[in-house]
């Protein structure tokens, strides 16, 4: 339509230069115009069609993000039934914008003292008047406290809403979990070692679930509590340990804290004795030494006789028994009584290199391998490492290592002699079993049986047993070191458990930091007087829960340690 | 003519009411979805508000809190290692039916010396087991009884007679003496060798031990008699019944 129509008569030239210019301007002003319709109407297109992709498939405005799951501030920590050990709550904040105030500081300065007595009139009107921005006044406020506040009414004081962890069995486990501190992030234990799978919101919506359970854990901690009260001690440890797996069903440590409040707790209460603090546990250490002769062909067998003086002079010094024989005795009559002669003597024949050989193998030598970073060193003779401590730490003394590690032992002698990290987490689809590595040979494991069994029901651990639950175990009482010099009258006592004994399932491991004589105990602060009853009463606890049933009639196979304990001896001493 | 100069419009119209329902429908699927949205809010709501009741009931029934409720006010215990059975033969073992005292036995008693009356109760626990509560009380008097008596002259006369008690346990009511003596050897399959060769039942045990009183012994037969006057009914009726059941 636009097109210039063709002239009928020749134009004049500088009309038909002038026809063909606007010609061309024309062209140029029909490509703008059109390509300006494009985008236009591209544009236009483009939010159209948006707004149907919207329409069918987009979101509304009133949709949030990322609401169709709770996910908390920090990730949760259950034990292995799902019982929740800390969690995240909201917790109320209490706090003042002092420049924001506009009512009477005074008065509200007495208000204030009135509803938290914990500063007074002066601090808070001190506080009102420093001309500072923001002052909390109370973290974890309670329900009526915030109420009250806000009927004051005064703009000037906020009340927030901020996240806070809540460890609902207050001081159950509390080595374990640690605690947060005021900032959210984890001080000590679990909450630290797995600080960031707790914190980040990837993981955070999963709990951690540990192989804790807080019903062994309360039964554990209950007992040895008692055991702590009754005998005076200075502390205490303990630790429940799945033979099988490595999983630590129970450790605790006392005193404890609450780790709610973290800041009240004292350096004693913080101490994490089962895992941090290293302990000559003396002649707990026994059947590893018996078992390590074995296994290296030294001892053939629980019938051996070895020599057992009253005293044995060696290397420039003397060993003693607390029982001596003074006589010939079988390694079973040696492990019965614990005797320190004997034991003294099976490892001279093992030799230093083979023991430390052997006590590297078993992780003795290192740091107790578990997640929590509170984790002692072991104490060894180190360079001084000579016959006599070879001989020494053959029955316990000489060498001081962690209760866990001591259980740890235990668990891996009784486990056919494979050894499996210590483990807080729940073994399952998430944590896969460790493969372990063997140590011992499934022989010497099964022979310890027996051995082990002969202390409880004959030996110096006869307190320990619970009828119906076999238990075996050693116990182990050994001087403490009080400037410098082992002491005669303190002590630090201890059992290793493991039962039932004719199909080890469990481990269990309890430690007395310093207890008194009492009159029950005769004026004795020997482990089997004091924490073997805590052994049998927490076994009597645990054991149905955990799922072995008592029985009367299973042992294990005593007829290989029975023929070697002569009658006279041990009715004697029953007497 | 006039449909197709309204055709175009037509088109306009219908593709008008289609991009219409179009949009209703994703309307409609908006709204629903929002709906949704709104359900799962409350339920994450809900969720939130169940874990904190769930914190505070856990925090307030705390471990340790039940622990000190326990040793103030319910002193429960764990249980001992006797109190787990392993079966429902050991749990029906604990369920031991009681006999009733038959009020027969008194009866008996009565007849009996003044010392036997204690010792009848007892010897009824024993026979309770094989279920014939009656039946014992007299055998365990008859026990006392047979032992003076003692058939070490009998022996002889019981062989022959055997066989007629047999017999007259169906018919005869009086012969009751020696027939208490078969039922109680029937109880005890321990025994039953015992009874062919002495042709006397179980008592043969007790035989041997007061055999050197025999001339006492038979004095004592003649008197059995009373006291067997009441016993032979209880034992005419029951080995009546007994034979079928058996």
């Amino acid at each position: 339509m636009n097109a210039p129509q063709p002239a009928l008569v020749a134009p004049r030239p500088e009309r038909l230069r002038l026809v063909g210019q606007r010609r061309q301007m024309l062209a140029v002003m029909h490509q703008r115009l059109m390509f300006g319709m494009v985008v236009y109407g591209g544009l236009i297109a483009l939010i159209a069609l948006r707004i149907l992709y919207l329409a069918a498939f987009g979101d509304h405005a009133g949709r949030k993000e990322e609401l169709t799951a709770f996910i908390p501030e920090r990730g949760d920590i259950l034990d292995r039934d799902g019982q929740p050990l800390a969690r995240t709550i909201d917790a109320w904040t209490v706090a003042v914008h002092p420049t924001k105030v506009i009512g009477d500081k005074l008065e509200l300065a007495r208000k204030l003292a009135q509803l938290m007595p914990e500063r007074t009139t002066e601090q808070y009107f001190a506080m009102l008047r420093s001309g500072k921005s923001f002052f909390y006044l109370r973290r974890r406020a309670s329900p009526e406290l915030v109420e009250a506040v806000n009927a004051i009414g005064e703009p000037g004081l906020a009340l927030d809403r901020e996240a806070d962890r809540l460890y609902p069995q207050t001081s159950l486990a509390a080595h374990v979990l640690g605690f947060t501190n005021i900032d959210g992030r984890g001080g000590a234990g679990v909450e630290r070692a797995f600080d960031d799978y707790l914190s980040d919101p990837a993981s955070r919506g999963k709990p951690l679930v540990l192989s804790i359970s807080s019903r062994v854990q309360q039964a554990l901690q209950a007992e040895l509590g008692e055991a702590m009260n009754h005998f005076s001690a200075i502390g205490a440890a303990g630790v429940v340990m799945d033979v099988r797996t490595g999983e630590i069903l129970a450790m605790t440590s006392l005193p404890a804290f609450n780790p709610n409040v973290p800041g009240q707790a004292t350096p004693e209460q913080m101490f994490n004795r089962a895992t941090l603090g290293v302990f000559e546990l003396g002649s707990t250490f026994k059947p590893f030494t018996l078992a390590m002769a074995m296994d290296s062909g030294v001892v053939s067998g629980p019938g051996q006789i070895y020599n057992c003086p009253d005293t044995l002079p060696a290397y420039g010094h003397v060993v003693h028994d607390t029982h001596p024989f003074g006589r010939q005795c079988s390694v079973a009559e040696i492990m019965m009584e614990s005797s320190n002669i004997g034991m003294a003597q099976m490892a001279d024949q093992l030799g230093k290199e083979r023991q430390k050989a052997w006590l590297k193998k078993m992780g003795f030598l290192d740091r107790v391998e578990i997640e929590i970073p509170e984790r002692g060193r072991p104490l060894t003779p180190g360079s001084r490492w000579g016959p006599f401590e070879t001989m020494t730490i053959g029955f316990g003394q000489g060498i001081a290592v962690a209760p866990l590690q001591l259980a740890m032992g235990y668990a891996t002698l009784f486990d056919n002699g494979i050894y499996h990290p210590p483990t807080i987490l729940k073994v399952g689809p998430d944590h896969p079993l460790h493969p372990g590595r063997r140590v011992f040979s499934a022989d010497t494991s099964y022979r310890m049986r027996a051995l082990l069994r002969l202390v409880v029901m004959k030996g110096t651990g006869r307190k320990a047993d619970a009828p119906g639950y076999r238990v075996g175990g050693k116990t182990g009482t050994a001087q403490k070191i009080i400037n410098g010099r082992y002491s005669q009258s303190i002590n630090i006592t201890s059992f290793a458990g493991v039962f039932p004994m004719d199909d080890p399932r469990y481990v269990i491991v309890v430690m007395l930091d310093e207890p008194k004589a009492t009159k029950e105990t005769y004026g004795f602060t020997t482990a089997g007087w004091n924490v073997a009853p805590v052994v049998s009463r927490t076994i009597s606890r645990i054991a149905p829960m955990l799922g072995v049933a008592p029985n009367m009639h299973r042992e294990p196979n005593l007829s290989e340690v029975l023929p070697f304990v002569q009658e006279d001896k041990h009715s004697a001493k029953k007497d | 003519m006039s449909a197709r100069s309204f055709g175009s419009l037509f088109m306009v119209a219908s593709c008008a009411g289609a991009a219409l329902g179009c949009y209703l429908v994703s309307l409609r699927v908006a709204s629903e979805r929002s709906a949704l949205e709104s359900v799962e809010t409350r339920i994450m709501l809900a969720q939130r508000d169940l874990r904190m009741l769930q914190t505070e009931i856990g925090t307030r029934g705390r471990l340790s809190q039940l622990e000190r409720w326990n040793a103030g006010a319910f002193a429960l215990s764990a249980p001992a290692a006797n109190q787990f059975l392993e079966g429902s033969f050991e749990l029906a073992r604990l369920a031991r039916p009681d006999h009733q005292v038959d009020f027969k036995a008194p009866v008996v008693l009565a007849s009996a010396p003044a010392p036997e009356p204690e010792k009848a109760p007892l010897g009824e626990a024993q026979p309770d087991e094989s279920g014939a509560a009656s039946a014992v009380p007299p055998s365990a008097l008859l026990h006392e009884a047979s032992l003076k008596t003692e058939t070490r002259e009998v022996p002889a006369r019981t062989a022959v007679e055997l066989p007629r008690t047999a017999g007259m346990k169906s018919a005869d009511k009086p012969v009751t003496a020696a027939k208490p003596a078969h039922s109680r050897a029937a109880d005890r399959p321990g025994l039953a060798a015992a009874q062919s060769t002495p042709t006397e039942p179980k008592k043969s045990v007790d035989k041997p031990a007061l055999g050197n009183a025999r001339p006492v012994t038979r004095k004592v037969e003649i008197a059995k008699t009373d006291p067997l006057a009441p016993l032979p009914r209880k034992h005419a009726a029951q080995p009546k019944e007994s034979p079928p059941g058996r």
